[in-house]
């Protein structure tokens, strides 16, 4: 019974993406795009639960559902969420290669899952109940990817700086409007 | 134990699943009951301490208010104005109690007992990850707020809501960081594994006293109450993001802050005095008294203190309170890892 309920909630989050992800390219109303992208990082979410992934699930929706996403949608209820026009097409051939670039990804994805389906993709019983855990992904962020986990922080702290940076008025900037005040 | 595990078990540590969801409706009643009565006792507090009597004409001493209220309040014509976007109108404010609700799930309130041959747990959901749960529903909740006030279109409710939303977004950084140190002394997110460090070695209020004091102000902040009400200034703003509300959908949006505090209250006594723990009475009961000891304080703080500036919130917010967050979460790495 358990396991067809995994199967119930395994389709529904599914469809909830794909939905929520087509939704977030077809409104016309940014507010609600942004709206649809928090949906779809929810049920992203879910997904992530199923596949014993507690810690990266509740980061998708402490970090990208709720902080970054949040900002979106401060930005675009100040500035008014105008509608804006649809994609209305642009040449000819760009349709054409942006149909052609989507379908090769497509190919890569069965032909990468059909080939892989048979060893890599097999759900074998004998994941540790460690698996997923904060703890476990602590391990591993200070042994073996610790390399990539300090770049990342370099990188986070490099955009902070920038951020600061174009934040600043310059001094040329702050003299002219106070002289225009 | 991992979710789908949790589904396809037939329950946490030998619990049947049928005692979970009976524990969940009384849990959900029972924090809706407290929710009512909290803003009588809250009326009332505040009429005492301001010489005055507070309700008191609803049955004895004004017990039957909250119920009288709530009569009232599904009884009221729900409009909504014209202009506003009627689905996000309707939504938001569920989307709000739903949030608040969720989280109570976690907190755990007693030992477990076994009644009958049955296990019964002390706590509805046990989760590796409980804490980070609780902020995660906590920012979801955050868009019943944003929605609310942008769906109404009105310029009040707007601004009312894009400052709930740049508070809570400010002070969550610094709440999230406070119980950092608790997290590395117990060394779990579960809660039900830091009420039990804690019954080993001490209450962590004392090891993590800068902690406690940086989550009660934080968390001040992050339900919006005095003296960080910005987002509903009467003065200013009319009443924040619930201005073109009424009725029951008005009532939802208030029964979620007052739920969130609630929580917020539970959390704090989870985290750091020592969950349900105490000598003579049974655990609930512990739970209860310290839970309503900190209401308590919730409601002093309010009529002792006044409204800050808007620029003083935020000054506050990311110089005072974040610095020293941060500073106590490495003190403790330091200390732990040392020791």
């Amino acid at each position: 019974m358990g396991n067809v309920l995994v199967w119930v909630i395994w389709i529904l989050a599914a469809l909830a993406c794909v939905g929520s992800g087509v939704a977030v390219i077809s409104f016309t109303n940014p507010f609600y795009s942004a709206l649809a992208l928090i949906g779809n990082l929810a049920s992203l979410a879910v997904l992530f639960l199923l596949a014993s992934a507690e810690f990266v699930a509740a980061a998708q929706i402490l970090v990208y559902a709720g902080a970054v996403m949040v900002m979106f949608l401060f930005v675009i209820a100040y500035l008014g969420g105008r509608a804006d026009a649809p994609f209305a097409g642009g040449p000819q051939w760009l349709q054409l290669g942006s149909f052609v670039s989507g379908a090769a990804i497509m190919i890569a994805v069965i032909v990468a899952l059909v080939t892989k389906a048979n060893d890599g993709l097999s759900s074998s019983a004998d994941i540790s109940r460690s698996f997923g855990s904060p703890a476990e992904i602590g391990r591993l962020f200070l042994t073996d990817h610790l390399l990539a986990f300090e770049i990342t922080s370099i990188v986070l702290l490099v955009a902070a700086v920038g951020g600061v940076v174009l934040a600043l008025k310059t001094e040329a900037e702050s003299e002219a409007e106070s002289e225009a005040s | 134990m991992t979710f789908p595990n949790l589904l396809l078990s037939s329950g946490a540590n030998g619990e049947p699943w049928w005692i979970a969801i009976v524990k969940a409706f009384i849990v959900i009643n029972l924090v809706l009951v407290t929710f009512a009565y909290l803003t009588l006792a809250e009326r009332k507090i505040m009429g005492r301490m301001q010489l005055r009597y507070g309700p008191n004409r609803a049955g004895p001493y004004g017990l039957l208010q909250p119920i009288a209220d709530l009569v009232k309040l599904i009884r009221k014509e729900s409009f909504f104005p014209a202009a506003a976007i009627d689905v996000l109108y309707i939504f938001a404010p569920f989307l709000a109690a739903f949030t608040a609700l969720c989280t109570f799930s976690v907190i755990p309130y007693g030992p477990g007992w076994e009644i009958n041959g049955y296990q019964i747990n002390g706590y509805v959901a046990d989760l590796p990850i409980a804490l980070l749960l609780i902020f995660a529903i906590g920012s979801l909740g955050i868009y019943g707020f944003i929605l609310g006030g942008w769906a109404s279109d009105s310029k009040y409710a707007l601004l009312g809501s894009m400052r709930t939303c740049a508070q809570l977004v400010s002070y969550e950084v610094a709440l999230a960081l406070s119980v950092l140190g608790v997290v590395m002394m117990s060394r779990s997110l579960s809660l039900v594994d830091i009420v039990q460090a804690q019954a080993d070695s001490t209450w962590y209020i004392l090891p993590q006293f800068v902690g406690f004091v940086v989550f009660l102000v934080a968390g001040t902040a992050e339900t919006a109450r005095a003296p960080f009400d910005l987002p509903e200034a009467e003065q200013e703003l009319v009443a924040g993001y619930h201005t073109e509300y009424g009725g029951m959908r008005f009532g939802l949006f208030s029964m979620s802050e007052y739920i969130n505090l609630i929580t917020l209250s539970a959390l704090c006594v989870t985290l750091f005095i020592g969950g349900w723990h105490g000598p003579w009475f049974p655990g609930p009961i512990w739970f209860v008294i310290k839970l309503f000891v900190l209401l308590f304080l919730f409601i002093w703080v309010r009529t002792t203190m006044p409204r800050l500036r808007y620029d003083q919130l935020m000054r506050f917010g990311w110089k005072v309170l974040l610095p020293v967050a941060t500073l106590n979460a490495v003190i403790t790495a330091t200390l732990v890892v040392a020791i």
